[in-house]
């Protein structure tokens, strides 16, 4: 179970963009936050994802408190959470190829021996052909760089996930594409979700329920 | 649904458009191909297709804003013969941007400057296209603010200290200052919700009114359909179909199996994505682009199918009889797609499947690129 | 149709660039004549730039003597090149040190945050406070005139400011979503530093090194004519130029132009090259093809 308890939350001292948030998400759920733009759902989703310290209140990992956030976050609590963002060309170092962007997380771990093969693995799952996987950001569409970023979050196999506007800047048939390629997933895992965007339509058909922001705000 | 009185040349004339990138080592990557389409005054046409499909090359086509690696082919003439294609960067910049066409940018925070106010930037711009006397400057300004209904007590600020969706109407009201008749919108509602999209294009239709056109790319369906009266789709540098936007979305639905794929591909249709991925602009096959993931893909589809009334498909739903083929034509030349998770298989039984093709007999309109 | 007649590409895009492929051009010609001069006369020539010739002293640009010579008779045109030669690499050589303790220390700043980063910058300001030539010269009089405390002192008085060139970048990146990621994926604080962050910062920190060349340059030939620098009977530019001012107050002109040249124009080449890399640096937000 993943709990956000009271979450106070901001970029600069005294100013909180979040204040007393909570919500929870069952093991294996998906939840959808729907909201406006700027509300402040994406800084809930990186606290949840342990990526940005709150001013206040706890975050619950199947029962163990987060220890804390960003690199004195325990390692294994981070990667717990696979993440994965509204722009694809912010979030791919520019430097790495596909392969290596995919495999970043398990070389981060310890874990080099075992890429080439997991890359493929996780690249077909998100639809990424294997001519794609040499190429570096800047010689790929938007789409498919969010489906190595996708592959990405999916390869250390993350109990929970957790996508910030991931689909806002794509075409619908690429949405439906990586929606279906967490969702496959999630059968196989169980993994728990939350899904922060602004599409009411697509939060809906995506996850078990959809919270709006507004009620959790008040 | 155009308004036009019959004879009056359209507000933009599309003929034969194509880009090409020249690449190191003699490749070229063809990002458009072959686009032809015109805009009468009042008609709205939303440009779809999936990222990288070459749409907002075409977009930067229009404004001669491509980088200098680029070649291009084919013309684009307005209303008043001027071809966009032929004309230098002075002709451009002078006569051109801002004052025949008019552009809604993609990100309204990175179009205006920081470091000024929106009252600044109007002012300026309205020197500069209508030459308008230093005294009635700031009149002008808000008559233009007034006109995208952008607060006039919201002038002084800078965009910074706008919201999202004033940023966009003082984006949109600085693209009205020169009452361009052709209005370019470039992916004008990327990244906005759902509210600000429905109002953004509500704005941007009654800017069109009956004496303008506009030219709206988007990736962002449920924006088109609330907006335009055509819908071209776009794949792989191709317009592969051009239609009616209520029988687009209406009952009569799509014909061409992209567009079709595509739609189905909503969250409030089936949600079920299109197999595999979009074929590499620079290695492009002979046929149709579209045959590695097309369910109907048959052996005629390694043949280029040509653009004929607003659909190009050898298998397109009006054209199923009358071109001869069975509509199932699974398993004919190895490039069909399964339906899930095959993307790989596909493209690679695709690679295979691009055996040279007897060239076939020459089309009209060759005249194109003379201008 | 497009496949059976090629359609009629014409080239767009703006030509904009001809002055700037024209300024490229010259200062690359101009740094490898220089960088040959450098290397192959010394070797190749074998003369002796300390040739004394008392009989011709101070005797203007001639065809025997193209610049001339100074007032104990040694041909300038070769006290030019060896003078360049050791500025070259003192400037070289004081350029890299700065650039490595500024990248350090600013790659530290940046990626660690927090009081390490209040406390870096501090010391930083504290250094940028004093005028940097006056500490350089604070820096060689402590030592015997020699090439090392030149280049100690250049290097030491200018990694100030790539320490904070980098800092910024490093703060920068540390802001993207990328480093989120690596983070979430379990990534170290030295990983993310020197997989992320420093290949990112690289870049800017090598043409920061570049375009310290001509400055260290400049440093040199201020404090050798200062006669703080290197000691007078070693030709640097810096040492050409001092021991030249009697006699441009005499009316000898060229043991003063040539030498100044010398610093002049192989500098503002390097600096020209230096243009062009940061013109390619600027980072590609979209895609290579717009798409």
């Amino acid at each position: 179970m993943l709990e956000l308890d009271a979450i106070t939350a901001g970029y600069e001292r005294g100013k909180p963009v979040i204040a007393g948030i909570s919500l929870t998400v069952q093991p294996g759920e998906s939840v959808g936050l729907l909201g406006p733009s700027g509300c402040g759902k994406s800084t809930l989703a990186r606290v949840a994802a342990l990526l940005h310290r709150p001013d206040a209140g706890r975050v619950v990992i199947d029962g163990t408190e987060a220890g804390g956030w960003r690199h004195r976050a325990p390692r294994a609590q981070r990667t717990a959470f696979g993440v994965v963002f509204q722009q694809p060309r912010l979030s791919a170092d520019p430097r790495l190829t596909l392969a290596d962007l995919i495999a970043e997380p398990l070389r981060a771990n310890g874990r080099s021996g075992e890429p080439a093969d997991k890359v493929r693995e996780f690249a077909a799952r998100v639809g990424l052909t294997e001519d794609l996987l040499g190429r570096r950001p800047h010689e790929v569409s938007d789409g498919q760089l969010q489906r190595a970023c996708v592959a990405r979050a999916l390869i250390l196999r993350p109990r929970w996930l957790v996508c910030d506007e991931m689909t806002a800047m794509l075409d619908a048939s690429t949405t439906a594409a990586l929606v279906h390629a967490v969702e496959s997933y999630r059968t196989e895992t169980g993994a728990g979700l939350l899904a922060v965007g602004h599409d009411r339509v697509l939060l809906n058909r995506w996850c078990d329920r959809t919270v709006d922001w507004s009620t959790l705000a008040s | 649904m155009t308004t036009s009185e019959a004879g009056a040349p359209p507000v933009l004339d599309v003929r034969g458009l194509s880009v090409r990138f020249r690449m190191r080592g003699g490749r070229y990557i063809r990002a458009v191909t072959d686009a032809r389409f015109s805009l009468a005054a009042g008609e709205r046409l939303a440009l779809v297709g999936e990222s990288g499909c070459g749409k907002s090359v075409l977009a930067s086509a229009l404004l001669g804003l491509l980088p200098e690696n680029a070649e291009t082919a084919g013309s684009a003439v307005l209303s008043d013969e001027t071809d966009l294609l032929a004309a230098d960067e002075r002709t451009l910049a002078r006569a051109i941007r801002g004052r025949k066409v008019g552009l809604v940018p993609q990100s309204p925070a990175a179009h205006l400057t920081p470091v000024r106010t929106v009252s600044s930037q109007l002012e300026e711009t309205v020197r500069e296209l209508l030459r308008t006397p230093r005294s009635s400057l700031r009149a002008a300004a808000e008559e233009a603010a007034e006109r995208a209904a952008f607060p006039v007590d919201h002038l002084d600020r800078h965009p910074h200290e706008l919201s999202g969706g004033l940023a966009q109407r003082a984006a949109t009201a600085l693209a009205l200052i020169g009452d361009a008749p052709l209005l370019l919108a470039d992916e004008p509602t990327t990244g906005l919700d759902r509210d600000l999209v429905e109002r953004t294009v509500d704005e941007l239709a009654r800017h069109t009114g009956a004496s303008r056109a506009l030219l709206m790319i988007t990736h962002d369906l449920a924006a088109a359909e609330r907006i335009a009266d055509r819908i071209a789709v776009m794949y792989a540098g191709r317009i592969v179909e051009i239609a009616d936007a209520e029988d687009f979305f209406g009952t009569r639905g799509p014909r061409h199996p992209y567009a079709r794929g595509l739609l189905d591909a909503l969250p409030e249709r089936n949600f079920i994505p299109i197999p595999g991925t979009p074929p590499e602009l620079g290695a492009l096959p002979e046929g149709c682009a579209y045959a590695e993931r097309c369910p109907r893909a048959s052996s005629e589809c390694g043949a280029q199918p040509v653009l004929v009334g607003g659909v190009a498909c050898h298998h397109s739903e009006a054209g199923v009889g009358a071109a001869g083929a069975e509509g199932g034509a699974a398993g004919a030349d190895g490039g069909v797609a399964e339906a899930d998770g095959g993307a790989a298989g596909a493209a690679v039984g695709a690679a295979e499947s691009r055996e040279p093709r007897e060239p076939r007999e020459p089309m009209e309109s060759m005249e194109a690129g003379h201008a | 149709m497009a496949e059976i007649t090629e359609p009629a590409w014409r080239a767009r895009g703006v030509r904009r660039r001809s002055t700037r492929t024209w300024r490229i051009r010259t200062s690359a010609v101009i740094t490898l004549a220089v960088g040959l001069a450098v290397l192959l006369v010394p070797p190749l020539v074998q003369l002796d730039e300390q040739a004394v010739d008392l009989a011709a002293k101070l005797q203007p640009p001639s065809l025997a003597h193209p610049f001339g010579t100074d007032d104990v008779g040694r041909d300038l045109l070769l006290r030019c090149v060896y003078g360049l030669r050791v500025s070259l690499l003192v400037g070289l050589v004081a350029a890299v040190v700065a650039t490595v303790i500024g990248t350090a220390v600013g790659a530290a700043a940046g990626a660690f945050g927090g009081r390490v980063d209040r406390l870096v910058m501090r010391l930083v300001d504290l250094f940028s406070s004093v005028p940097h030539l006056l500490l350089g010269i604070f820096i060689v009089a402590m030592f015997r005139p020699g090439v090392w405390p030149v280049v100690i002192s250049v290097a030491l008085t200018h990694w100030l400011s790539t320490a904070r060139i980098v800092r910024a970048e490093v703060l920068s990146l540390r802001a993207r979503p990328y480093v989120d990621a690596a983070i979430s994926g379990g990534a170290s604080r030295v990983r993310v530093a020197v997989r992320h962050l420093l290949p990112g910062v690289l870049p800017q920190a090598g043409l920061a090194a570049v375009l310290m060349v001509p400055h260290a340059v400049w440093h040199e030939s201020a404090l050798s004519f200062l006669g703080l620098g290197l000691p007078t009977h070693q030709a640097s530019l810096g040492t050409l130029v001092q021991s030249a001012r009697g006699s441009l107050l005499a009316g000898d002109w060229w043991p003063t132009l040539f030498p100044g040249l010398f610093i002049i124009v192989p500098t503002l080449a390097i600096a020209g090259l230096a243009g062009a890399w940061r013109e390619r640096l600027n980072p590609r937000r979209r895609s290579e093809l717009m798409l």
